[in-house]
């Protein structure tokens, strides 16, 4: 009869085609004997691509019967940590190993993705040559190291040397507190008019650049200044140095030594510091990060070859100048194992062979990135591999990791909503501190809190 | 239109003289795209190239880049495309031709389908497609592309038929036709316009649509360019705006062909409004 | 034997001939269970559509709208197991303070760009093109057009090039000696209202160029005889008889505007600070920036109503066939 057979066309097409499709679905090898390696790929970051074909050749071939399956994702931050976290929540998809930011690593391995290290990091003979800082990093919240550093970055002051002698000033620039800062940016502001004295980033939509390369430079850097307790995690509320560093910024843009507000607000600023302003010399100062000389590299999006003449870095001093002198903020990637990998042997060996001396080595002068193993920074060939290398290795004694907990996302926005209200003038740093602890205690309760 | 008087003559200026400045106004901000891709150091901002290159163009036109992801696009968005076309115009029928009980809150249910959050929905889906293990799979995407394009598709489709006279129909059944040889014998050779007009706006919706396959397919040579085309963003906020902005014409220029052949096919623009117009 | 389903002229009735005599009662009886068969019949084809849309759609939209009642996440304790919080994620929605601005805020976005900008775009551009001549005609449409092919996002990249403030519209304005303003910075809702206008016009006006051809030609000739200008037969001949179409078109670009995203976020980012926030870039930083996965579907929860809400209003107020 039609009517049914319309039907049971219907369904085997649909069957069929289920099937079909269920067929030609990623092979899911459950047996262990393949380890998925799950990590970012992209158009211009393919230096991690190219790592890890090579750690494949090594590997299988010292251990054979195991296969190593690739899986790129290209995306960015978000998009990736979403793609990521997806594949994670299904058995069938979760990989055994991930490129993991140090931001996600408390939060990921709290939801059960991640498998705690500490049991293979025991017997590996390589383990105390990463600096302890760069292993704090790789902590979960209950302490176990669930990250293993690939490569941090740290931030300072990116000065034009050009600018700086216009407005003459003396390089190389070595400023030991706040007011240094300013003041050289005065004395731009007064004999370089043209150009945008001092950048920092600030405001809502640069997001976790304004908290991290802007007010975190600035807050721990001020006397005992961090975001929470070390000791009990309790976040800070009341903070004399919450409050100092937004000063600051209010001085910067209010003062008019900064960008215009429409400027550092713009969603696209970022790329506009970096491919436009530094290089045509608009910009005297910009605190930023230790990855900037990748854009201007000849692989990079904008290549600038005199960027090395042109361009000098200072530390950024602590508020007063008082010990340790110099701060500075890291972040960093690591590679971590999947919590129910069905070979987390194989996956931790892939680990200790893409992270040993020199794969550590030839990846982070690749990507840009500072070394995080004492070994490979006390290395020749990475020191000279960038100029700029030599000087942010050595501020990573100083450096300060976030405490990238379950909040923080929410917590980092309430910072960059502080920041904005500052330095459109709209409240006055107190207003905005006493804001802040408001909403704090609207994301982690008032038992989580401690006057700071 | 009638005899050509004085004032139809003005008003024929007039008209050509608004709508070539409203096209000049829709140009306009496609000037930076056309700019920057010849453009060896675009930026964001509009500036005349400081010298002519097809350096982009050449970095863009590759097998990983280009070919791969938009034969993928295709592949996506034409399956996609043909199965929901064959799903809408069956649906379509009984809604258009009979008055049954169903057609009402069928039709209504669907309307709000057009407005579902599908990058909200995409956890749920994620956990379906992994239980199904349906994960990396092309067929069980281009499905969900398909389910997802229905609601629009079936509304389409039955206004197109509904502007079919149903006494062609109407003379077969007394000759004893059956449902499904109308369908497929009648009402379709008419409609062709009409399936032609939803193939390819199923088909535009699919060509950029990011999130679904990025999310479902996990291989990166399955991925098509609307996903594909996020290569040219690099870390901390680096974009390789000429490359982008060469690839986006590469990227853009197969669907708008696409759409001059069809409307052109199809008597001008004209036609491909009337599956809509409700 | 024939099977009901197989002869749709059964449905005018006629009985076979050489049976007993029935009560009214028996073929009362026999007729229902007759519809019901061919009703059944009848909805065959609708079954693939039914299978796919409920396979694929509507486990993921229940499990969605239950999520929304969890404190469900990708990340975070909570992502191990989600607790069922009841209204929470609504309670904490109405109590945020961005929310309302950015009810507002999708409002006015939704009404100025596709109530008013993209259906009288359209509109016009329809009632234009019919006096134009054949390459006006098609230099028009590929560029319209043009814009609403363009993928999400190099659609918005271009917007942005060109409403920033020193992108395409200042550079014009100051070869004519204007200076322009901070568009993006100053004018947020301005910009993107314009971007997406820019953006979805061609819909609008594909669907009025084939309503406004199916004004029959001898009604507004009749009128011009009578002596009715031009603006006149616009509002009391061709607009009332298109009327179906303008609600269907309100109806379908509303909806597809309220969703808008990617446009916005890479324009203004929302900003500054929440100027430019409607309800997707809301939702976009609850659910993926912060993995309040919960949170985020109960904001697209709301933006479902406000969908449905719209669509009421249309259907009421316009009428159009549905049957």
């Amino acid at each position: 009869m039609r009517g049914k057979r319309i039907i049971g066309l219907t369904a085997l097409l649909v069957g069929t085609a289920l099937l079909a499709s269920g067929c030609s679905a990623g092979g899911n090898d459950g047996d262990g004997k393949t380890i998925k390696i799950a990590y970012q790929k992209s158009g211009n970051f393919v230096q991690l691509d190219d790592h890890f074909k090579e750690v494949k050749k090594t590997f299988e071939k010292a251990n054979p019967g195991v296969k190593v399956q690739l899986v790129t994702i290209a995306a960015q931050n978000d998009d990736y940590y979403t793609k990521l976290a997806l594949m994670n929540r299904s058995a069938s998809t979760a990989p055994d190993v991930m490129y993991e930011d140090t931001f996600k690593v408390k939060s990921d391995a709290a939801a059960g993705y991640l498998l705690p290290l500490d049991k293979y990091t025991k017997t590996w003979g390589d383990w105390d040559k990463f600096f302890d800082n760069a292993k704090a990093a790789g902590l979960g919240e209950d302490g176990k190291t669930y990250g293993i550093p690939m490569g941090t970055d740290t931030r300072a002051l990116w000065y034009n040397k050009e600018i700086f002698a216009k407005a003459g000033l003396t390089v190389p620039w070595k400023p030991k507190t706040w007011d240094d800062v300013l003041d050289a940016a005065k004395a731009i502001k007064a004999k370089v008019p043209d150009v945008t004295p001092l950048n920092v980033y600030s405001g809502k939509t640069g997001g976790e650049a304004s908290t991290m390369q802007g007010f975190e430079m600035l807050l721990y850097g001020t006397p005992n200044g961090s975001l929470n307790d070390e000791k009990t995690g309790k976040w800070k509320v009341g903070s004399k140095g919450f409050e100092d560093s937004l000063q600051f910024i209010k001085d910067l843009y209010v003062g008019g030594y900064g960008p215009t507000p429409q400027e550092a607000l713009d969603p696209n600023f970022g790329t506009s510091v970096s491919a436009e302003l530094l290089p045509q010399g608009k910009l005297g100062i910009d605190l930023d990060g230790s990855w900037l000389s990748g854009t201007w590299l000849e692989s990079g999006t904008n290549p600038w070859p005199e960027w090395n003449d042109v361009m000098g870095q200072a530390a950024m001093p602590t508020q007063n100048g008082q010990k340790p002198g110099e701060v500075s903020m890291s972040g960093g990637w690591t590679l971590a194992v999947g919590k129910n990998s069905k070979n987390p042997q194989a996956a931790f060996d892939f680990i200790a062979d893409a992270l040993d001396k020199d794969g550590s080595k030839n990846y982070d002068i690749a990507a840009s990135q500072i070394a995080v193993r004492s070994d490979v920074a006390d290395d020749k060939e990475y020191a000279d591999s960038n100029p700029s290398f030599a000087f942010f290795s050595s501020i990573v004694a100083n450096t300060h990791f976030r405490p990238a907990t379950t909040d923080y996302s929410r917590i980092s926005n309430e910072i960059t909503v502080a920041m904005e209200a500052v330095m459109t003038g709209q409240q006055s740093p107190k207003e905005a501190a006493a804001a802040y602890d408001e909403a704090l205690v609207g994301i982690v309760g008032k038992d989580k809190t401690v006057k700071g | 239109m009638g005899m050509t008087s004085p004032s139809r003559r003005s008003l024929k200026t007039v008209s050509n003289t608004v709508l070539v400045l409203i096209a000049v106004c829709f140009a306009l901000p496609l000037a930076w795209l056309v700019l920057a891709s010849f453009d060896p150091s675009a930026t964001l901002s509009i500036k005349a190239p400081s010298s002519f290159t097809l350096d982009n163009f050449a970095k863009v036109l590759t097998p990983e880049i280009s070919f791969i992801p938009l034969l993928n696009s295709l592949l996506l968005s034409g399956g996609c495309a043909i199965v929901t076309v064959v799903v809408a115009i069956l649906a379509a029928y009984p809604l258009s031709r009979y008055r049954l009980r169903i057609n009402k809150p069928f039709l209504y249910g669907i309307l709000f389908g057009t407005c579902l959050p599908i990058t909200a929905m995409m956890v749920p889906v994620y956990s379906l497609f992994a239980t199904l293990n349906l994960i990396d799979s092309v067929g069980g995407t281009i499905f969900f592309l398909a389910a997802s394009s229905l609601p629009m598709a079936i509304w389409m489709a039955k206004n197109f038929m509904d502007s079919v006279p149903i006494s062609l129909e109407e003379a077969a059944w007394t000759d004893g036709a059956t449902m499904l040889s109308t369908l497929t014998r009648i009402v379709v050779p008419l409609m062709r316009p009409g399936i032609a007009v939803v193939a390819i706006f199923v088909f535009i919706q699919a060509w950029g649509n990011f999130f679904v396959p990025f999310v479902l397919l996990l291989s990166p040579e399955k991925q098509p360019a609307a996903v594909s085309i996020f290569n040219f963003f690099g870390e901390h906020g680096s974009v390789a705006y000429g490359q982008l902005a060469a690839f986006s014409l590469v990227y853009s220029v197969p669907v708008i062909a696409l759409y001059v052949l069809v409307s052109r096919g199809l008597g001008g623009g004209n036609a491909l409004a009337g599956g809509i117009k409700g | 034997m024939v099977a009901i389903a197989e002869t749709p002229a059964r449905r005018f009735g006629g009985e076979p001939g050489g049976l007993p005599p029935e009560t009214p009662k028996q073929r009362a009886r026999r007729r229902s269970q007759i519809a019901t068969r061919r009703s059944i019949a009848r909805s065959i084809p609708l079954l693939p559509a039914i299978v796919l849309l409920s396979v694929f759609l509507l486990g993921p939209v229940i499990s969605s709208f239950y999520g929304s009642f969890t404190n469900m996440s990708l990340t975070g304790a909570a992502a191990q197991g989600s607790t069922f919080i009841g209204f929470e994620n609504y309670a904490k929605l109405f109590g945020d303070r961005d929310f309302p601005k950015s009810v507002l805020l999708t409002l006015i976005f939704v009404f100025a760009s596709a109530v008013v900008g993209q259906n009288v775009l359209g509109l016009g551009l329809a009632l234009l093109m019919r006096s134009a001549n054949k390459l006006v005609r098609s230099l028009v449409g590929t560029f319209v057009v043009a814009a609403w092919v363009l993928p999400e996002i190099v659609a918005a990249f271009s917007a942005y090039a060109f409403f920033s403030s020193k992108g395409t519209l200042n550079t014009i304005l100051g070869s004519v000696g204007i200076t322009g303003e901070n568009w993006l910075y100053d004018f947020p809702m301005l910009s993107v209202i314009l971007a997406n206008i820019w953006r979805g016009a061609a819909f609008s006006m594909l669907v009025y160029s084939a309503a406004v051809q199916e004004v029959p030609q001898e009604i507004t000739e009749s009128a011009e005889v009578d002596g009715a200008g031009g603006f006149k037969r616009l509002i009391y001949i061709t607009l009332p008889v298109i009327r179906r179409s303008i609600s269907t078109n309100l109806m379908l670009t509303t909806l597809q505007t309220l969703s808008v995203f990617t446009l916005i976020y890479v324009m203004t980012g929302g900003g500054p600070g929440t100027n430019s926030s409607t309800l997707p870039i809301l939702a976009y930083q609850e659910a993926f920036k912060f993995s309040q996965l919960g949170f985020g579907t109960a904001i697209a929860t709301i933006m479902l109503l406000v969908g449905a809400v719209f669509s009421i209003i249309y259907i009421r107020a316009l009428r159009p066939e549905v049957d």
